[in-house]
């Protein structure tokens, strides 16, 4: 079946997400998800959303809210900012038929602000760790992102600085 | 010597290196050493971790017989217990045999603790009650002075959901601890129709690089915001109500919320906390919006103008490690000179409409936690505080905003001017004296 994603489309889609996330093309990243596509890392997955917080729940006007603050705003969290990059292993496609698909993946993200090493959290290599679940639908031809799901390793325990995009 | 070379040292050095903090007429100065020397941070384990009430827990984390969850006082790990009665309890996680901590797990619950290394068993009464092999030939002698449990803590009460407990047998009655956040943590409480909030799942963990007092003094620091949190003013210029403030932080535009900031009355207390209360301004809309009913129903409950501030933007430090703002509980504890553990635990107003519970929830969720718009610069305000500190050869810092505007009430508080520095003065007067009590 022509629509059915293919595990070398999947990839391709994670690798241009994740070179988009790298290089802070994050207006570009936004096209990538469905109108109403939300960004999502929870504590507890297991739990209903409306009755728990989660690291983020991004709706589209939250996630835009985000890539804004990111791109338009100083703040101290990202003064200096972080430098990031993706690694993607271990992707796998679930067919769901003719237009909706779910990628799962585990990545590793290393993370380091920069600026002046000598100071308390930068300059350090941070790993994240996760397992990642991309809800794909397929809009007018395009696979677009209905859900992306992060579960990192260890969400419900301390965390470092998250304030960039995973 | 240049009149700068030791700025807010107010004088002379004095011969008393244990000095951390300053008074003077206009002024109000604490020494670096009292962010950064591990002598300090031993002393305060005993002089005030060691001495007085400090948060443990709430109840509805633990709300069935054996529920069992671990925290801290102080550096100390402990786990605090609900009996097969009903009753609370705290003990030191710790077997009484050779020192293995008996509990690896956060939360549970469990009739008994059996201890990892050599299965020695505890009740949820931490009394006790099983060694292996205890009469074997190679066991124990008929003189061995068997030990009656788990060390208990000698104090556990609740105040209204609340769980203190504390390491010293004559502490102070718990509530004049407590002191005026007695008021605090009840206008907090009386939001719900029932008297009751009921913490959440999971809480927003950081462990950041920082002294665990400017946790204390940053939760009530209204002269902060503005300009800390500057790109979150204007992102809720932006984007206002649309991204889920729920009116949480009140305004729209940076003049409003500057405005908002000044408003209302900064208590500083004998006993060491700083209290912010706002009376809410908008009660003709509270009772007449989408959850008049709600709103309505408090005021009958609590007479027109209690409504008002219960309702109203209240925020405390309550000392030595507990804070309250927004929708939240928040405790934190030192886990060495420069680092510190805090945690939000977000709570539900039971009886409160869902759909205001959930609003509150994704207001939080915005602002807090490692990826919040709000809390990751605070805790990047604390590491970058402690950094600065490493350049101790600058003896004093200033705390004297709004010194001359505060005045000592009957009760001993002080009353001051939001985003003053009256609820810090008040930490660090309670702070040095528990410190230089003998």
């Amino acid at each position: 079946m022509a629509s059915t994603l293919t595990r070398a489309e999947a990839e391709a889609l994670l690798y241009r997400e994740a070179r988009l996330l790298d290089t802070r093309q994050l207006d570009e990243w936004q096209t990538l998800f469905a109108e109403d596509g939300v960004y999502w890392i929870p504590i507890d997955e297991t739990k209903p959303i409306s009755e728990n917080a989660s690291l983020i729940y991004d709706s589209p006007a939250r996630r835009d809210e985000r890539v804004y603050h990111l791109l338009h705003t100083v703040f101290p969290a990202q003064t200096p900012p972080s430098r990031l990059l993706h690694f993607i292993n271990n992707v796998e496609v679930e067919g769901r038929g003719d237009s909706e698909a779910v990628i799962h993946s585990n990545q590793i993200i290393y993370e380091t602000r920069l600026g002046d090493f000598s100071q308390y959290g930068l300059g350090e290599l941070r790993p994240i760790v996760a397992s990642m679940r991309h809800e794909m639908r397929l809009v007018d031809g395009a696979w677009k992102i209905a859900l992306k799901q992060i579960l990192l390793i260890n969400r419900e325990m301390p965390q470092g600085n998250l304030t960039f995009i995973i | 010597m240049n009149a700068f070379d030791n700025a807010g040292s107010l004088g002379a050095e004095g011969e008393n290196r244990d000095e951390l903090v300053r008074t003077a007429p206009h002024a109000f100065r604490v020494h670096t050493r009292a962010y950064t020397d591990a002598e300090v941070f031993a002393r305060e384990q005993k002089q005030i971790f060691g001495k007085i009430w400090v948060y443990v827990g709430h109840e509805s984390e633990i709300p069935a017989a054996y529920d069992w969850k671990t925290s801290h006082i102080g550096t100390q790990p402990i786990i605090v217990t609900r009996d097969q009665e009903g009753r609370l309890g705290a003990f030191l996680n710790r077997c009484a045999h050779r020192g293995a901590s008996i509990c690896r797990e956060a939360k549970g619950n469990s009739k008994s603790f059996t201890c990892p290394y050599h299965a020695w068993t505890y009740g949820i009464d931490g009394k006790l009650t099983g060694i292996p092999y205890h009469h074997e030939p190679n066991g124990y002698s008929e003189h061995f002075q068997m030990p009656e449990g788990l060390y208990r803590i000698p104090k556990v009460e609740s105040y209204r959901g609340f769980i203190f407990a504390s390491l010293n047998s004559k502490v102070q009655p718990l509530l004049d601890q407590l002191g005026t956040a007695k008021l605090m943590i009840d206008r907090r409480v009386e939001r719900s129709p029932v008297g009751e909030l009921v913490l959440r799942s999971v809480p927003y963990v950081a462990r950041f690089k920082g002294n665990w007092k400017f946790q204390s003094e940053n939760i009530v620091d209204g002269y902060h915001f503005i300009q800390t949190h500057y790109a979150f003013v204007k992102l809720q210029e932006k984007y206002q109500d649309t991204t889920g403030d729920f009116g949480v932080h009140k305004g729209a535009s940076i003049s409003e919320m500057r405005k908002h900031r000044i408003q209302g009355t900064v208590y500083g207390c004998p006993q060491g906390h700083g209290i912010n209360f706002r009376r809410a301004a908008n009660i003709d809309d509270l009772v007449t919006g989408e959850y008049a009913d709600y709103h309505k129903e408090l005021r009958a409950l609590r007479g027109e103008e209690e409504f008002g501030w219960i309702i109203g933007t209240n925020a405390a430090s309550i000392f030595p490690n507990m804070g309250m703002i927004h929708q939240q509980i928040r405790t934190w504890r030192p886990v060495s000179p420069d680092v510190t553990e805090v945690r939000i635990y977000l709570y539900d107003v039971k009886g409160a409409p869902d759909r205001l519970n959930e609003g509150w929830l994704r207001s939080q969720e915005r602002f807090y936690g490692p990826a919040g718009h709000g809390m990751a610069d605070d805790v990047e305000m604390f590491a970058v505080n402690q950094q600065g500190l490493e350049a101790s050869a600058m003896d004093w810092l200033i705390l004297d905003r709004g010194i001359d505007q505060e005045k000592l009430l009957d009760n001993g508080d002080y009353e001051g001017m939001l985003s003053s520095e009256t609820a810090q003065r008040a930490f660090w007067r309670r702070y040095s004296k528990l410190m230089e009590q003998a």
